[in-house]
């Protein structure tokens, strides 16, 4: 579940690794969640008749054998990573929207059941903003383990905890996916590129 | 990761069919032959391009829970006249089962749609399949088939990284032993249009 904050995302990144090694969670290794968007070209829009949509092709380091690509409010596709080569083949009917891949890199910490990780969501060499992502294992259902994810987060992220993900709607009771994990990186990095740039210092 | 599909195809009336399984059986790798009753679905994606952009989504009726089969298959490679096996380039990806709506909300539509129902063999890299195509009466309805002709589609295929020519060498003295219970041979796509 990310969650963006920061003045300056170096600092506020190193701030929140502090405290969650504080409460004990341990480091294990690193992930990466990036998203690139397509649109459809103009010449298949001439005879569709439809307005142009964005998809949104995104692969995470957690998954690292499957490819998801999604349209927002419709479908999201998991696919093997065979699905980056098709896009390729159909690079006549979809174009990469210029400069529009970001991501999120960082550090994974496992706390207890808990699984943490914040990273620097950058778009080309800038950094726009900080990702937070937190799940908790043993529970497949939303609705049943909310309450306990929001205390643990309050735990580290005091004030800024954020409400539930839009993702489930009214389906709090159905089985979690990595697809609604996807759904919400994707509304976070939209929502940071429509965020002015943040200023930054000192990033490596 | 792109790759190469080699084919080569033939027919056998029904009648014919237990003869050419017996022989199938004694030349293959499996024991038991695999059965599959699948359901395939041909889109299009139009644009201003001349030629549509295909794309084959294919999912087995009797195996619940395996994955969607999506393919692209290229162009055949204009080369070698005498190579004994139709050469493609192919992109073959598994997906989650809602990969038709995803593909009309990509833009495509579907063509159309048929059951496939048959055996499944296996002879090194080779794959070996004699089925029987049925003709879905009402669309989406895979209840409601009829077959299509009176025959068994049987078709040879290898999948292998591209350049492989011997791989057509080694379908050709395949096809070889088949006869003359059957003739495998090259098609070519545009003689069917």
């Amino acid at each position: 579940m990310p969650v963006a904050e920061g003045k300056n995302v170096q600092q506020t990144v190193e701030l929140l690794t502090r405290k969650l090694e504080m409460l004990g969670a341990e480091k294990q290794g690193t992930f990466c969640v990036d998203c690139e968007t397509y649109h459809t070209a103009a010449s298949t829009l001439g005879s569709q008749g439809q307005a142009g949509k964005l998809m949104y092709v995104m692969h995470n380091s957690e998954y690292p054998l499957s490819c998801f690509a999604l349209f927002e409010n419709g479908p999201c596709l998991i696919a093997d990573t065979n699905f980056d080569v098709l896009m390729v083949k159909l690079k006549g009917f979809f174009q990469s929207a210029k400069a529009s891949k970001i991501e999120t890199r960082g550090t994974r910490y496992q706390y207890c059941d808990f699984l943490v990780k914040v990273g620097t969501v950058t778009m080309g060499p800038s950094a726009r903003g900080i990702s937070v992502e937190v799940e908790y294992g043993p529970c497949v259902v939303a609705n049943d383990c909310w309450n306990l994810l929001l205390e643990f987060l309050q735990s580290f992220l005091g004030s800024h905890i954020p409400g539930a993900p839009a993702v489930f709607g009214n389906r709090h009771d159905a089985v979690y996916s990595p697809a609604d994990t996807m759904v919400q990186y994707m509304e976070l990095f939209n929502k940071i590129r429509k965020q002015q740039q943040v200023p930054v210092s000192g990033i490596r | 990761m792109v790759t190469t599909t080699y084919h080569k195809a033939g027919s056998v009336l029904d009648h014919s069919l237990e003869s050419l399984i017996h022989r199938l059986r004694g030349l293959c790798d499996n024991m038991e032959p695999e059965t599959f009753l699948d359901h395939e679905m041909v889109f299009l994606l139009k644009g201003q391009q001349a030629s549509p952009f295909v794309l084959r989504a294919r999912r087995s009726m009797d195996r619940a829970g395996t994955p969607w089969h999506l393919r692209y298959l290229g162009q055949p490679e204009m080369g070698d006249k005498n190579r004994h096996a139709l050469v493609r380039n192919c992109v073959d990806i598994a997906t989650s089962e809602n990969l038709t709506d995803f593909l009309m909300e990509m833009g495509f539509r579907m063509d159309h749609e048929f059951v496939a129902k048959g055996h499944l063999f296996r002879k090194g890299i080779m794959k070996i399949m004699v089925y029987k195509i049925f003709r879905i009466l009402v669309p989406g309805n895979t209840e409601s088939t009829e077959a299509l002709s009176l025959s068994y589609l049987v078709e040879l295929s290898v999948v292998a990284p591209a350049g492989q020519d011997m791989v057509s060498d080694d379908m050709r003295n395949f096809a070889e032993q088949l006869k003359p219970l059957v003739h495998l041979e090259k098609i070519d796509p545009k003689r069917l249009m």
